[in-house]
C-alpha cells in the first residue's frame, strides 16, 4: 500500500510541475529517426546531422562541397591521387588533436565495412603529415562528395575497443554526447572546444518520435523547440499557428515506381509509358502530399540545377493514350476488364514498404488508377529489404520505392549504382542501356562544368525516354521551429542541420 | 509453501525451454532472407541492402547448421548470457533493462490508474444492477472497448498537451511522461476490469450471506467493507494478472505513439528485422514475467480466499 | 486463475428490456453488415481524388475518405468483413477452447496437465509475437491473421471452461447421475452446458472486441491486409491523419464497432437482479 501511495505522489506531484520549467535552458529537437546501434554506418547521421561528429569535407545549402575537418583538397594529375588537408584547430571532444592519422584510421574503417566508400574505386587510404592521401584505381571526380557522408564520420581513437567495434561516439563536432538512451534519446552539451567557435544554445535534446501526429502535437504544445519532417496534412495547421515558424525545403529524394523491365508485363517501352500515363501524379501530390507541385514531370525536382531538364516533355495522365498503348502492346481487355494477353492477366505485385509513411497511401491510389487502364496491382507492404530480396531472385514485378538521391551530395552517386550493369537493389531490373552507362561513367570522370551539363541532361533524357523506373512524386522536407529560436535553416541534403547557429529568440 | 515455490521454479524451468525453443524454430522457418532483412535494419532503406547482406551473412555465421546455432544460445543462456542484437550489436541484456525496464513502469503506472477507475465503477455498478451508474459504465465500458488505443491516446494528447499544455505529448523518464500513455492504457483497461468487477460484485450481493449481513442490520458501508470487498476481490485479482500480461506485451501502439521506448515496440522491430537473440531474449524474459505473476496472482487469492488453501 | 469463473456466470438471466435492446442493436449492425454490401451500391475501391473528404450528408451519404471512395460503402464492406472476421476468430478460438477445457476437466490427469502446460506456454509467449510470426507466411492475407489471432484467445476459453467444469463435475447430483450410470454426453448436455453457456457468451463478446481491436493495431503498425480492402480497423487507421480535417469520418468506423460491442454485452450480460 505504501508503495501505492508513493507512486501516486510522484504522479501527482508530476503532473503538477508546470511545462517549460524543468529544461528552460534546453534546445530540445524532435524528429523521426531512431538511434539503433552507434555504428557510423548504422546511424552516423544522427551524430553528422546534431553535429556531434564531423566529415573531411560537408556541403552547404546549395549541395555545394565546402571544407569540413579538411580545410583543402586538390588532386593529382593523373586524377589518381587526392590529397585533404586537415585544419589544425580540430580537437577530439577527449581533448586529443584531430590528425591526419586518427582521420584516415576512420576511413579505412569505414571503406572496410558498409557504406558508400566501398563503392568508390579507392585502392588505399594513408597519412602524410597533416593530409590524408587518397589514391583510386582509376580517376573519379566525385570522391570529395563521397567524403561528406555520414559513413564517413572522423571518430577518436577513444570510441573504439580494442576489437574496433565502436562503443561511444567521441567526435569533433560543437556538440558532445551527454547520455544516450538508444533507441530514443540522445542529450548533448557544447563541447567546448570545437574549432568553429561555442554554439549558441549549450545544451541539446533529441528525442525521437516515431508518429508524425505526436510530431506535431510536440510542435504545437511547444514541448519541442525544432522538429523535423512534418506530415503533409498537418502542415497548414503548423503554418496557422502564431508560435510556430514552417520551413520547406525540395529535397532530392524521389518516389518511383521500380519495374521490372525483363518480366513479360513491362519488357516493352510502350506498357512502361501505358502505367507513366496512367498515373494521376498531381491527384497523388495534391491529396496525399499536399502539394500539386511535387508531381514528378521527370525524375529530378527543378531544386536540382543541372539535372532538371526543364526542356523535357512533361510527365502527365492521358487514359486513352495509356490504353491506345497497352493495345498496341498486344493487350486486349478480359471479361473482367483487366488486360489478358495470351491467357495471361495483366496482374502483377506492388510491393512497397512503410518506413516512409506515404508510401502505402500512394500505392493505394496508384493501385486504384492502374485499375483504370486495366492492370490489377495488388499492393503489399512489407519490409523494405524485400524489394532488393525480390529484385535480386528476379521475382519483382513492381515496387514503389523512395529512392534518395543525394546519398552523396552528387546525384552522380545514387545514378552510377542505379544504372549499373546488370541493374540493382533501387534502381534499374532488368534493363540494361549501354549509351546510360557510358554517360554516367563519363560524368563519373569529366571535370569540366559544360561537359558535365551536357552529359547530365543526356543522362535524364535517356531516363525519361526509357522509363526503366516511373517517377510519381518528388518530395519536401517540413520542419518546424518555435519561435522562442532563430537561426533555423533547412538543409535540403539533410547532412548537418546547423544546430549550433540556432540561439534563443530575444 | 516449498512445495509451492519448488513447481514454480519448475514451470519456470519449462516454460523458459519451451519459449526459447518455440522462438528460435519459428525464426528460423520463416519465409524471406534474415541477413537482408538485418542489414535493412541496420543501415536503413536508403543503404544498398543486398551488398551489406553478404557482409552481414559472413559477420554472423548465418549459414551455420541450425543445431549448432540453438545449442549456443542454450549453453549462453546456463551462463545468463542473452547475446548480442544483431542490429544494434548491444548486449541483449542491456536493450531489455532499459526497454522492459520502461515497459514494467508503464504497465504499473496504467495497472495503477486503472485500478482506480475500473472497479471504482465497477462497485457503484454492480451493488445496483440495472441502475443508472450500471448503463452508464456499460456504456462506457463499450466505448472504450471500440476505440483502438491509438485514437484514443491521439484524443488524450490533443487535450493534454495540445489544449491545456499540462502534460508532454512524448518521451520517457519522468512521471509527466508517463501519465498519458498509462492512462491511454488505464482507459481501456478499466473498460474491462470495471464489467469483471461489477459482475463479481452483483455475484456477491446476491449471495446469501451477503443478505444475511444486511438483514443483521449493519449498516451499508460496513456491510459492503466486510463482506462484499473481499470476496469480489478475488476474480478481479486473477483477472488483472491476466491483465498485467497483456500490458506488458501488448502496448506496442501506444508506445510508438507516445515515442515511449517499451518492450512491445523493440519486439516489433526485433520480429522485422529478424533480430533472433532479441525475439528469444524478450520473449524468455517475458515468459518468466508471465510465471512470476500468476504466481504473486495465486499467492494473493489464497490469502482472500483461505478455502483455495485446502483445495490445492 | 479460477476465481475469475464465478464473476462471468450469469445467474438466471431472464429476457428483459437491455436484452431486448441488445439484440435489435445486434440485428441492426448485422444486417448492415449482411445486406449493406448489397444494397450500396458503390465500389468500395473506386477512388475519385476531387471528392477527397467530401462532407457527411452531401453527394456522398456517410461523406468521402481522402482518396474519394463513398465511406458509406466502404463501412458496410468493412462491417461485413471485420465482423465475419471476429466471428470465426471467436469461433475458431472457442470451439477447441472449450471442447479442450471440457475434456481436460472430464479426464483430468496426464491429459489435463499437459493441455495446462500448453496453455501456459502460448500465454508466457507474447501473444503480438505470435501473430506477427504467422503473418510473416503469407502477408495481407486473412488466413495467419485469423489463425494467429485464434491461437492466442483459445487458452481464455479453455481455461474459464476447465475451472467451471470441473467445479461442476464434483457438485452432488453429477456424481450421483454418474453412478446411475449416464453417459457423459447425457451429462454434458444436460449439466454442464447449462451452466457454463453464459459464461462462454461473455467471453465471446470480449473475444469479437478483441479480434476487431487487434486488427486494427497491427494495421496501425503496417501488419495487415491488402489495400484497398475495407476493413473497419485499417479504415480508422488510414483515416487518422485527417483527424483535423474530417473528425467524424474517423469516428464512424469506431462507432460501428461500439454498436457491436454494446449490442454483444448487452445481450450476454443480460438482467441480473
Amino acid at each position: 500500500m505504501r508503495i501505492v501511495k508513493a507512486l501516486f505522489l510522484t504522479l501527482a506531484l508530476g503532473a503538477s510541475v508546470p511545462l517549460g520549467q524543468a529544461h528552460a535552458e534546453t534546445l530540445k529537437i524532435a524528429g523521426p529517426w531512431e538511434i539503433a546501434g552507434i555504428d557510423p554506418a548504422q546511424t552516423g547521421y544522427v551524430f553528422s546531422r546534431l553535429q556531434v561528429a564531423e566529415t573531411l569535407v560537408t556541403a552547404d545549402r546549395e549541395g555545394k562541397l565546402v571544407p569540413g575537418l579538411a580545410e583543402s583538397w586538390s588532386v593529382g594529375e593523373d586524377g589518381l591521387s587526392w590529397r585533404f588537408t586537415l585544419r589544425q584547430n580540430a580537437v577530439f571532444h577527449d581533448g586529443s588533436p584531430v590528425t591526419a592519422e586518427t582521420a584516415a584510421a576512420s576511413l579505412n574503417r569505414a571503406l572496410a565495412g558498409v557504406g558508400v566508400l566501398s563503392q568508390a574505386p579507392i585502392a588505399k587510404i594513408v597519412h602524410e603529415d597533416r593530409d590524408v592521401v587518397v589514391t583510386l584505381s582509376k580517376p573519379f571526380s566525385a570522391l570529395p562528395a563521397y567524403l561528406v557522408h555520414f559513413s564517413t564520420i572522423i571518430l577518436a581513437p577513444s570510441s573504439f575497443d580494442a576489437a574496433g567495434k565502436v562503443t561511444g561516439i567521441v567526435g569533433s563536432g560543437p556538440y558532445r554526447v551527454k547520455t544516450l538512451t538508444p533507441p530514443a534519446r540522445l542529450e548533448m552539451e557544447a563541447s567546448g572546444n570545437w574549432w568553429g567557435g561555442a554554439p549558441g544554445i549549450a545544451d541539446v535534446s533529441y528525442l525521437a518520435v516515431g508518429q508524425g501526429e505526436t510530431r506535431a502535437v510536440m510542435a504545437e504544445s511547444g514541448e519541442a523547440d525544432l522538429v523535423f519532417s512534418m506530415l503533409p496534412v498537418s502542415v497548414d495547421r503548423l503554418k496557422a499557428d502564431p508560435k510556430l515558424d514552417v520551413q520547406i525545403a525540395t529535397i532530392p529524394r524521389t518516389r518511383l515506381i521500380k519495374l521490372n523491365a525483363a518480366s513479360p508485363f513491362f519488357d516493352q517501352i510502350e506498357e512502361r509509358q501505358a502505367v507513366s500515363l496512367a498515373l494521376d501524379r498531381t491527384g497523388i501530390a495534391k491529396v496525399i502530399l499536399r502539394n500539386p507541385e511535387l508531381a514528378a514531370t521527370q525524375l529530378f525536382p527543378p531544386a536540382m540545377p543541372g539535372w532538371h531538364a526543364a526542356d523535357l516533355p512533361p510527365l502527365t495522365r492521358d487514359i486513352e493514350q495509356a490504353k491506345a498503348l497497352l493495345a498496341k502492346a498486344g493487350w486486349t481487355p478480359g471479361s473482367d476488364g483487366i488486360l489478358e494477353q495470351d491467357g495471361r492477366r495483366f496482374s502483377v505485385g506492388l510491393i512497397t514498404y512503410a518506413s516512409w509513411p506515404e508510401l502505402p497511401p500512394i500505392a493505394t491510389a496508384i493501385q486504384a488508377q492502374l485499375r483504370e487502364v486495366g492492370i490489377e496491382a495488388k499492393v503489399s507492404v512489407g519490409n523494405s529489404s524485400e524489394i532488393p530480396a525480390r529484385h535480386q531472385d528476379g521475382t519483382l514485378e513492381m515496387g514503389l520505392v523512395s529512392r534518395l538521391y543525394s546519398i552523396v551530395p552528387d546525384p552522380l552517386g545514387t545514378l552510377l549504382n542505379d544504372y549499373a550493369p546488370g541493374g540493382s537493389d533501387w534502381g534499374a531490373t532488368g534493363w540494361e542501356n549501354a549509351e546510360m552507362q557510358d554517360t554516367i561513367a563519363k560524368l563519373a570522370v569529366a571535370g569540366d562544368p559544360a561537359e558535365r551539363a551536357s552529359l547530365q541532361h543526356r543522362s535524364v533524357e535517356i531516363l525519361q525516354a526509357e522509363l526503366p523506373g516511373i517517377p510519381v512524386t518528388w518530395s519536401e522536407l517540413a520542419v518546424v521551429s518555435n519561435k522562442r529560436i532563430a537561426g533555423v535553416e533547412v538543409d535540403p541534403l539533410e547532412v548537418n542541420y546547423g544546430v549550433a547557429a540556432i540561439r534563443w529568440a530575444k | 509453501m516449498k512445495r509451492f515455490l519448488l513447481a514454480r521454479l519448475a514451470q519456470m524451468v519449462v516454460v523458459a525451454v519451451t519459449v526459447g525453443a518455440l522462438c528460435f524454430i519459428l525464426m528460423r522457418v520463416l519465409p524471406g532472407d534474415a541477413a537482408m532483412r538485418i542489414a535493412a535494419g541496420r543501415y536503413g532503406p536508403d543503404a544498398g541492402i543486398a551488398g551489406a547482406a553478404e557482409k552481414v551473412r559472413l559477420e554472423l555465421g548465418l549459414d551455420r547448421p541450425w543445431p549448432a546455432q540453438f545449442l549456443d544460445w542454450l549453453g549462453d543462456l546456463l551462463r545468463f548470457d542473452l547475446g548480442h542484437s544483431l542490429v544494434t550489436g548491444a548486449p541483449v541484456i542491456e536493450e531489455l533493462k532499459t526497454q522492459l525496464g520502461a515497459s514494467v513502469w508503464l504497465a504499473a503506472a496504467a495497472l495503477f490508474l486503472s485500478l482506480l477507475i475500473g472497479p471504482t465503477i465497477g462497485l457503484l455498478s454492480g451493488l445496483k444492477p440495472g441502475g443508472l451508474a450500471d448503463r452508464l459504465g456499460l456504456a462506457g465500458a463499450a466505448v472504450f472497448r471500440a476505440v483502438p488505443p491509438f485514437v484514443l491516446g491521439l484524443v488524450l494528447m490533443l487535450v493534454f498537451s495540445k489544449q491545456f499544455g499540462w502534460l508532454p505529448p512524448a518521451g520517457f523518464g519522468s512521471p509527466r511522461e508517463i501519465l498519458l500513455p498509462a492512462l491511454t492504457l488505464a482507459l481501456g483497461l478499466a473498460a474491462m476490469s470495471s464489467r469483471v468487477t461489477r459482475n463479481a460484485v452483483t455475484a456477491v450481493a446476491s449471495a446469501p450471506y451477503f443478505a444475511f449481513a444486511r438483514y443483521k442490520g449493519l449498516p451499508e458501508p460496513v456491510v459492503v467493507r466486510r463482506h462484499g470487498l473481499r470476496n469480489a476481490a478475488i476474480p478481479v485479482v486473477s483477472y488483472l494478472g491476466l491483465q498485467a500480461i497483456y500490458l506488458i506485451e501488448g502496448v506496442v501502439v501506444v508506445e510508438s505513439l507516445f515515442a515511449y521506448p517499451g518492450i512491445g515496440h523493440a519486439l516489433v522491430h526485433a520480429i522485422v528485422e529478424r533480430d533472433i537473440p532479441m525475439v528469444q531474449g524478450t520473449a524468455l524474459t517475458m515468459g518468466l514475467m508471465f510465471v512470476v505473476i500468476t504466481a504473486a496472482v495465486d499467492a494473493v487469492s489464497l490469502w482472500l480466499d483461505p478455502r483455495l488453501r485446502r483445495a490445492s | 486463475m479460477t476465481a475469475i469463473d464465478i464473476s462471468l456466470a450469469t445467474p438466471h438471466a431472464r429476457f428483459g428490456a437491455s436484452r431486448l435492446f441488445g439484440a435489435a442493436l445486434l440485428l441492426a449492425v448485422g444486417g448492415f453488415a449482411v445486406l449493406g454490401p448489397l444494397v450500396v451500391k458503390a465500389d468500395p475501391a473506386v477512388q475519385d481524388f476531387s471528392a477527397s473528404l467530401a462532407p457527411i450528408g452531401g453527394d456522398y451519404l456517410l461523406g468521402a475518405d481522402h482518396y474519394g471512395r463513398s465511406l458509406l460503402a466502404r463501412l458496410a464492406h468493412g462491417a461485413r468483413l471485420s465482423f465475419g472476421l471476429a466471428f470465426l476468430t471467436m469461433l475458431a478460438a472457442a470451439v477447441p477452447g472449450v471442447l479442450l477445457g471440457l475434456a481436460a476437466a472430464w479426464k483430468g490427469g496426464w491429459l489435463a496437465r499437459g493441455l495446462d502446460l500448453l496453455a501456459t506456454v502460448v500465454l508466457a509467449l507474447p501473444g503480438l509475437m505470435l501473430v506477427l510470426l504467422l503473418m510473416a507466411f503469407a502477408p495481407g492475407n486473412y488466413g495467419p491473421l485469423f489463425l494467429g489471432l485464434a491461437l492466442t484467445l483459445w487458452v481464455e476459453f479453455y481455461r474459464v471452461t476447465r475451472a467451471a467444469t470441473a467445479t461442476i463435475l464434483v457438485q452432488p447430483q453429477i456424481e450421483a447421475a454418474r453412478m446411475l450410470g449416464f453417459g457423459p454426453g447425457y451429462i454434458l448436455r444436460n449439466q454442464v452446458f447449462p451452466a457454463i453457456a453464459p459464461m462462454i457468451a461473455t467471453l465471446s463478446a470480449f473475444a469479437m472486441a478483441s479480434a476487431i481491436v487487434a486488427v486494427s493495431t497491427l494495421s496501425a503498425i503496417s501488419v495487415g491486409l491488402q489495400p484497398p480492402t475495407p476493413e473497419l480497423g485499417s479504415m480508422i487507421v488510414e483515416l487518422l491523419p485527417y483527424y483535423a480535417e474530417a473528425p467524424v469520418h474517423v469516428l464512424l468506423p469506431a462507432a460501428l464497432i461500439f454498436l457491436l460491442v454494446l449490442g454483444l454485452q448487452l445481450i450476454a450480460q443480460g438482467d441480473r437482479s
